[in-house]
């Protein structure tokens, strides 16, 4: 986790170094092409509880103990790359990757085990797609927008077991910072991504088949041509 | 032929007091120096119904009763195996006449034994031939749809000897308590295979459990749950040591079922089968709850000084495959 967070930081660093006087943003022509990579935050995802239980001899039921499971929050990695198709409106492809674990809290045992957390470590890789629509900007450097995506989500099981997959939605919103930009040249603008989204997963490594919503948010360094 | 049969009283003991029996989770033989599992050669299993020694119940009563049992165990998708009521017959129980039969005995002297069935093996093969089982006149017993307080439920102990018949051992997904007096009483169980008995008037043992299912598909799989299930495999040590006869409990933590094994080699290693793809949590237990050779043949020694322990590991058992080896520790009390 903190050699992502250590790559995504020397990523910001560098541009800022570059950073030259940013232009007012001229409205992007459709045909530009934008390649963005940082560091990515999910958090964490309920996947249930369950009780171990015997049946009794009146047909209720005896706890022997109890579990709770969760994905953890993941720390990982995005790549991006977007097409311009409006003067506004960006079709953009992604990937990520991020190793969650998935713990299992067992307690209350009825013969006095000690708490334990189980734990499997999970590589988690998404591919997927959206379309990124900009608002108008709110300073000279700075230019919101909104996001909205769907793709694949694959879930490696530690030891490479077992590979489970599923898709992931969603939706959120963000800002762009230039640090650099001018109306026209093959190099076009870089600066600095921000996003938070409301992500929601389905299947996967969870027990069931409804979607589990997770907060997310992404730090990225762009480069437009 | 050359025969024997092997009387194997692991059945539904109000105080365990079982004969030594190869009863793990499932009945083996050892021919030749080989290990054979003890199980159906063709279904369906053609048993009979014994006329003879009913006291409570009406030999129609009993024949729908055990009728019912055997419909219960073949309504498990994931098996394959199947049984037919071949008939009434005047014979009884543990005769070597090839006809599996059940019916009543009255066995005063074994005062803890409700029910038990025997084998009779071809010692050449390892051929299950016939297997019977009695029921001991000496309790009461019942067959209303609703129980009866103070007697039996003989649909209950059916479905457990028949699963005995069908070539399952006990399981220890139970919890018991001492009685004063001896014996012991149940407090729950998760498997209508565990070996000792609810109390009169219980009705809760007409239904199988995961752990029950497992058994008799690990026996007679389907041909997709071939393709489907998994296996959890490992090895329990105490101090460094492989310790024997530890109970290990697979619990999936998504559908809530629990599925037992033991460790049964000499190197402590155990491994859990038929279980469906998903996550499971390891719990290490003694065997504390029943009586040793109510499971194991009693030249074995069982370790039951550890604490109960949970694998650290939550266990991932994949589609048709196994989860690798999987290390549990256990500690002294």
């Amino acid at each position: 986790m903190r050699r992502i967070a250590a790559v995504a930081l020397a990523t910001l660093v560098v541009c800022s170094m570059n950073a030259g006087v940013a232009h007012a943003q001229p409205a992007t022509h459709p045909g530009r092409v934008e390649v963005s990579f940082g560091s990515l935050w999910i958090g964490h995802q309920v996947l249930g509880t369950a009780d171990a239980n015997e049946t009794t001899p009146t047909g209720g039921q005896l706890e022997i103990f109890t579990t709770s499971s969760e994905l953890t929050t993941v720390f990982g990695l995005e790549l991006r790359a977007a097409i311009r198709v409006l003067p506004s409106l960006e079709v953009e492809f992604e990937g990520s990757y991020g190793h969650p674990e998935l713990r299992v809290a067992i307690s209350g045992d009825s013969e006095g085990a000690a708490a334990v957390t189980a734990v499997d470590t999970v590589q988690q890789f998404t591919i997927g797609g959206g379309a990124v629509w900009y608002l108008p900007r709110i300073a000279p450097r700075l230019v919101p927008f909104v996001t909205g995506g769907i793709g694949q989500l694959r879930q490696m099981h530690q030891d490479r077991i077992s590979l489970e997959t599923g898709l992931y939605y969603q939706v959120g919103g963000g800002v762009k910072y230039f640090l650099f930009s001018r109306p026209s040249g093959f190099f076009n603008a870089f600066g600095v991504r921000a996003d938070v989204r409301a992500l929601v997963r389905t299947k996967g490594v969870a027990f069931d088949d409804g979607g589990h919503a997770s907060p997310a948010a992404g730090v990225s360094a762009f480069v437009r041509f | 032929m050359r025969r024997w049969t092997a009387r194997v009283i692991a059945a539904l003991l109000l105080v365990g007091q079982p004969e030594p029996a190869l009863a793990y989770l499932k009945f083996g033989v050892t021919i030749g120096g080989r290990q054979i599992t003890l199980k159906w050669a063709d279904s369906p299993v053609r048993y009979a119904v014994s006329t003879q020694g009913a006291t409570d119940v009406s030999v129609a009563d009993f024949q729908a009763a055990v009728g019912r049992a055997f419909t219960t165990w073949q309504a498990v998708s994931s098996s394959t195996v199947t049984y037919q009521f071949g008939g009434f017959t005047a014979a009884l129980p543990g005769r070597d006449d090839g006809l599996s039969t059940l019916g009543f005995e009255r066995r005063p002297e074994l005062d803890r034994v409700l029910a038990a069935t025997s084998f009779l093996v071809d010692r050449t093969t390892g051929a299950l031939v016939e297997s019977d089982i009695f029921f001991n006149t000496a309790f009461p017993w019942s067959v209303a749809q609703g129980g009866v307080a103070e007697r039996f439920d003989l649909e209950s102990v059916a479905l457990h000897e028949i699963g005995h018949m069908s070539g399952l051992g006990h399981s220890a997904l139970g919890e018991t308590e001492a009685r004063e007096g001896g014996g012991r009483r149940v407090l729950a169980a998760e498997a209508v295979m565990f070996p000792i008995a609810f109390a009169p008037g219980s009705l809760a043992a007409r239904t199988l459990k995961a752990d029950d299912i497992a058994g008799i598909t690990d026996l007679y799989p389907e041909a997709e749950s071939t393709s489907t299930a998994g296996s959890i495999s490992g090895r329990v040590t105490k101090d460094g040591q492989p310790l024997f006869g530890a109970h290990v409990v697979a619990f999936n933590v998504a559908s809530g079922a629990s599925i037992g094994s033991f460790t049964l080699g000499s190197d402590g290693r155990f491994s859990v089968g038929s279980l469906s793809p998903g996550i499971y949590v390891l719990r290490v237990e003694p065997l504390d709850d029943a009586e040793i050779d109510s499971f194991f043949d009693t030249s074995r020694t069982v370790d039951l000084d550890f604490r109960v322990t949970f694998s650290d590991r939550a266990v991932v058992v994949p589609r048709a495959g196994d989860s690798g080896e999987i290390g549990v520790q256990v500690a002294r009390k």
